[in-house]
């Protein structure tokens, strides 16, 4: 029998509901809550710990929470680690997304989690870890429960690892090969797959590509501004400058958030040190001596002076790209283009590393 | 057109004294085969085995799968390579099945070249591990390449295609236990109700990258880099008029055996006249620069479009550059309105996390997939091997690498270097999937 700790957050733990959300990671011996149902499905691993934590506290102050509960493992025999089910909460999502991660790099034990498809967690985190496609909303309790024992099982078993739509996991951006009779599909030649395909396709009915393209989102670049002195133009990076004291805490990978800071007091550009990099993706040295080279704005100035820019927005939008997934690029890309847009801005200069 | 394949099933394959073929049995005298092998005074070395599937035999490194035919009627074999430039795809051949010659060097490997097993985990991976197969191994005085990664193997590959018309010859005389025809009218020629039918054509780029002369497929003897595409009927490739080339990393590639016996071809000559109408095969290749990828991509989509195809199927013998190649076609074909599906390999890494291909495109949205090229492999000892094991880790063999090969015979690779492997050409039973 493998041991298993689970994590949970305040409401599945019966702490409260969204007035504890800020509640302190705490361990208790044996199941809590929702963590029983896992232990009557399993039959090959055995919750023998609960963490519980509120997520407002490991949404505010991760790293704390991240570093209490590490700790609470310490010294503790465990196999597999388990989180969830987060459905579609998107803080309890990031929340089983950040402390999985963590456990994984720190004890290297499998780690296991599941989550709604619409929940942000799936984005964030899905290249680090089994996240079990789950359902909606906590009615899907059970369902989701027996996918995530079932995998616990198997791994118990040490049973061969199956392709994700078999296993019912998110594609980890993983592919590898397999002969379909590993899978326990019948083993149809290539050649029959591809007329059967351009039949289906001739036909306009449903098939499946064996290789889903990767959405790709190509921007068509934007046609040039005819006169810089006619229009407001705006500074945006993703090459993580910001004031020194980084009062927004804008993460220096994987970054969910940007900031907006005025700029208008700067007449000849960025000074350091009030100004830095919190990239975490490249060397800082320069940018961090001169942060005008990651956003231009003492050539800005320049121009300005020579009367061959006009008005300059007031801010500068900035966020740091290195680990940042397609999708939270996109959406904070769209917040600031909203904001862009509020403010009459009509060019951009976007500035990456 | 009309070809006819009279197929003769091999149960079993001997050495004795006279080379024929009687009930399943072929006989091959070994002698009289090797003085054809040594017809050619650039083969200094070459014996004769068998190795049938269940055999703890490995080889390596192999360059060249053949299946031993002779032409009955209505041509020659390996136009323009073995024999005078004469078309192919009419008449009779004669063709031994369940079987085919396995090209093998006695020593020297080179980038192209692959290993097989005939027994164990990875007999399955080559088709060859389940066939009947005569094995030449062979070696030769081509001392210009004999240290250079990339080699032309042209003395061994020209024995092996002289090998297969000599054995293939002792079915000449005799009744095929059946009879294959496989025929199409010209595209203006047909009935109303094929044509009717939705209309296809098969796409194939074959490997044609080298821009030096030597290494790359050859259509009726003419190297596939100086050549445009252009329309082919399908009964010229299952009757040789293409043979296999010497370039492209093993698991990717198709070999003669393959081209002769294509079996998205065969499916859509059975599917013609029932579902499709099978317009026929465009003949395109591969390139190495951009404008030449280009003017291939326009050209394959012109011509299927002016051929009245609804559907094309793209198959690409290759990876990485090629894959260029293959989407723009894709993308061309779908502009002009011709509902397209591609088949080939893809290369995701060891750890399977990289891109699967170098170029992406979201018209390409209907493809299979016949393997990872870098899938890594750990392979037990196999009791003979014929050829050199060590080549594999020495000659630069796609698949493997310095040390890779351990004195007990057990060996790492990746599939790179695993025979024809993804079986482009339709053969393969694999896929790749997301984990």
């Amino acid at each position: 029998m493998l041991k298993a700790i689970h994590y949970i957050n305040q409401f599945f733990g019966q702490v409260g509901g969204e007035d504890m959300a800020d509640y302190e990671p705490e361990i208790r011996t044996g199941t809590v809550g929702c963590t029983q149902i896992f232990n009557t499905l399993a039959k090959d691993v055995e919750v023998t710990h609960t963490i519980i934590c509120g997520d407002n506290f490991m949404a505010s102050r991760t790293d704390e929470a991240l570093e209490r509960i590490l700790a609470m493992l310490e010294g503790k025999t465990f196999d597999i680690f388990i989180a969830g089910p987060a459905f579609n909460a998107g803080r309890y999502g990031a929340a089983c997304g950040q402390i999985c991660k963590a456990v994984k790099e720190k004890y290297g034990v499998p780690v296991i989690t599941s989550m709604n498809e619409e929940n942000p967690g799936v984005e964030m985190f899905h290249k680090d870890m089994y996240i079990f496609r789950g359902g909606n909303r906590a009615t899907f309790m059970k369902q989701d429960m027996e996918r995530l024992a079932a995998f616990a099982d198997k791994i118990a078993r040490g049973g061969k690892l199956l392709p994700a739509p078999m296993e019912g996991y998110f594609p980890r951006g993983i592919r590898h090969e397999v002969f379909l009779e590993d899978i326990g599909q019948k083993p149809v030649m290539a050649a029959d797959r591809v007329v059967d395909m351009m039949i289906a396709k001739l036909k306009g009915e449903p098939y499946q590509t064996e290789l889903p393209m990767p959405a790709l989102d190509r921007v068509p670049v934007a046609p040039a501004v005819k006169d810089l002195r006619k229009v407001r133009l705006a500074l945006v990076t993703s090459g993580g400058i910001v004031p020194r004291e980084n009062p927004d805490r804008i993460q220096s990978c994987s970054a969910t958030k940007w900031g907006k800071y005025d700029i208008s007091a700067l007449e000849k550009g960025f000074t350091a040190p009030e100004y830095k990099t919190i990239h975490a993706g490249y060397d800082p040295e320069q940018a961090d001596k001169n942060p005008n080279v990651v956003v231009p704005l003492d050539a800005i100035r320049a121009y300005q002076r020579e009367g061959r820019l006009g008005v300059v927005d007031e801010f500068f939008y900035t966020t740091v790209g290195t680990g940042t997934t397609q999708g939270e690029a996109a959406r904070m890309g769209r917040e600031i283009a909203a904001v862009l847009h509020e403010r009459n801005v009509e060019a951009v200069v976007l500035t990456a590393t | 057109m009309k070809l006819e394949i009279g197929k003769f099933f091999v149960k079993e394959m001997v050495f004795g004294e006279k080379t024929g073929y009687s009930k399943g049995v072929l006989t091959i005298n070994k002698e009289e085969a090797l003085a054809v092998v040594k017809e050619d005074s650039h083969i200094t070395e070459a014996e004769l085995h068998i190795a049938c599937p269940g055999d703890e035999i490995r080889m390596v490194p192999v360059k060249e799968a053949i299946e031993m035919r002779c032409k009955v009627s209505g041509g020659v074999m390996f136009p323009g390579v073995t024999n005078p430039v004469m078309p192919a795809g009419q008449g009779r051949t004669h063709a031994l099945k369940d079987c085919s010659l396995i090209v093998v060097g006695k020593h020297w490997g080179s980038f192209q070249d692959g290993l097989i097993d005939m027994a164990g985990p990875f007999q399955r991976n080559t088709i060859f591990g389940s066939l009947k197969n005569l094995v030449l191994v062979g070696d030769t005085d081509e001392e210009f390449e004999r240290h250079e990664q990339q080699k032309k193997n042209r003395a061994l590959r020209w024995a092996g295609h002289r090998l297969a018309e000599y054995v293939g010859k002792c079915v000449a005389a005799l009744e095929p236990e059946e009879i294959e025809t496989w025929e199409l009218e010209p595209v203006n020629r047909r009935d109303a109700s094929v044509q009717g039918l939705p209309s296809v054509v098969y796409v194939l780029q074959p490997q044609t990258q080298m821009e030096a002369m030597g290494y790359n497929t050859l259509v009726y003897g003419w190297d596939g880099n100086h050549m445009l595409p252009t329309y082919m009927h399908p009964n010229e490739l299952l009757d040789g008029a293409l043979i296999s080339g010497s370039f492209m990393p093993v698991s990717s590639k198709m070999s003669t055996y393959e081209h002769c016996n294509n079996p998205v071809v065969k499916r859509l000559m059975k599917e013609h006249g029932k579902t499709l109408n099978f317009l026929g095969l465009v003949m395109s290749n591969l390139n190495v620069a951009m404008d030449q990828k280009q003017r291939s991509a326009y050209m394959v989509a012109q011509m299927a479009k002016n051929l009245g195809a609804d559907g094309a199927i793209v198959a690409e013998e290759g990876y990485g550059n090629p894959d260029v190649d293959y989407i723009q076609t894709i993308v061309e074909l779908e502009k002009v309105g011709i509902k397209t599906v591609g088949i080939s390999n893809e290369c995701t890494g060891r750890d399977g996390g990289s891109q699967p291909l170098v170029a992406l495109d979201p018209a390409a949205n209907a493809l299979v997939s016949t393997g990872n090229v870098s899938q890594y492999f750990e392979l037990p000892p196999m009791k003979t091997v014929l050829g050199e094991l060590e080549s594999m880790a020495r000659d630069g063999l796609s698949g493997g690498w310095e040390g890779c090969v351990h004195p007990d015979g057990s060996l790492v690779m990746e599939n790179n270097g695993m025979f024809c492997s993804d079986h482009i050409s339709g053969f393969s039973v694999k896929t790749c999937m997301d984990y």
